[in-house]
């Protein structure tokens, strides 16, 4: 059995050592790979899939995953279309996504029937599968972050999971909210224009 | 994702029905929210009253003591 480290190695490295190891079996054998990352599992699955070895993969933590292929007899003689399975999944950069709270109701038209809208969109928002980077609240919707207001449940539920919530606080201020900002952190202008201009989404309720 | 917990959906014919039954169920110290309409009830949109399924019978008791119109009641799993 041979092991090989590919802990924080980038695509196609955990393969190509993998590869290395199986020439080095120079037969039958196990050969135990360790990444850190899935796309990296799926690779050696993939590579595994296509020369015909036997693959398992194990995660060991958060950030660490083994993948376990078992080479039959005569199996790793062929390494002739070495470049048809070396190629890397691309990753698509996840897209950062804001989303611009900036009243404290959706649409215009009815009040009240906004302030349930927007209560509706941040209680949908917090059940996407892929939830916003971050969550920028001004002008009326700087309310909405602050004690008694009726979206915070969800909003706390958003920051525990890593959405970062911000707030605008010349606009707390001016509302007399400074005291009681119950969710994420007070913000600036600079930020606010930050964020927007590196978003790839924006979300406007 | 968030916890999903049993729960009680009240379906309103109207939207302004919705609204009231929240102020009324609000006022009367009801646990619970208005939240936009399951997709598991329908696809279309709207608004209903969703609280943890024990405490139905305290949702009900207020409900039928205000005379709240609702359409149906569901239970779902609902975060």
């Amino acid at each position: 059995m041979i092991q090989v480290n590919a802990m924080g190695d980038a695509c196609p490295i955990p393969v190509v050592k993998t590869k290395n190891a199986i020439k080095e079996l120079n037969g039958a054998g196990t050969v135990e790979t360790l990444v850190d990352n899935e796309i990296a599992v799926q690779n050696l699955k993939k590579m595994a899939s296509v020369k015909g070895y036997e693959a398992t993969s194990e995660q060991l933590g958060p950030n660490e995953f083994k993948v376990t292929m078992v080479i039959g007899e005569g199996a790793a003689a062929d390494d002739a279309d070495d470049t048809v399975y070396e190629a890397c999944d691309i990753t698509p950069r996840k897209k950062k996504i804001v989303v611009q709270i900036s009243a404290d109701h959706m649409g215009e038209g009815g009040e009240q029937l906004g302030k349930n809208l927007l209560k509706g969109f941040i209680y949908a928002l917090s059940q996407q599968d892929v939830l916003p980077d971050t969550i920028l609240c001004y002008n009326g919707g700087a309310s909405i972050t602050c004690e008694d207001s009726p979206a915070l449940e969800d909003l706390k539920a958003m920051a525990a999971e890593g959405v970062e919530i911000l707030t605008c606080g010349t606009c707390l201020d001016f509302f007399g909210l400074k005291e009681k900002l119950a969710v994420g952190e007070v913000t600036n202008m600079y930020v606010i224009v930050e964020k927007l201009s590196g978003a790839d989404l924006i979300i406007r309720p | 994702m968030r916890e999903k917990k049993p729960s009680v959906v009240l379906s309103f014919a109207t939207t302004t029905q919705a609204m009231k039954a929240e102020k009324c169920l609000l006022d009367n110290k009801v646990p619970g929210r208005l939240i936009p309409v399951p997709r598991e009830i329908t696809a279309g949109c709207g608004l209903a009253w969703k609280s943890l399924k024990e405490d139905r019978d305290l949702l009900m008791d207020v409900v039928k003591a205000n005379d709240l119109p609702y359409q149906a009641e569901t239970e779902l799993m609902l975060v």
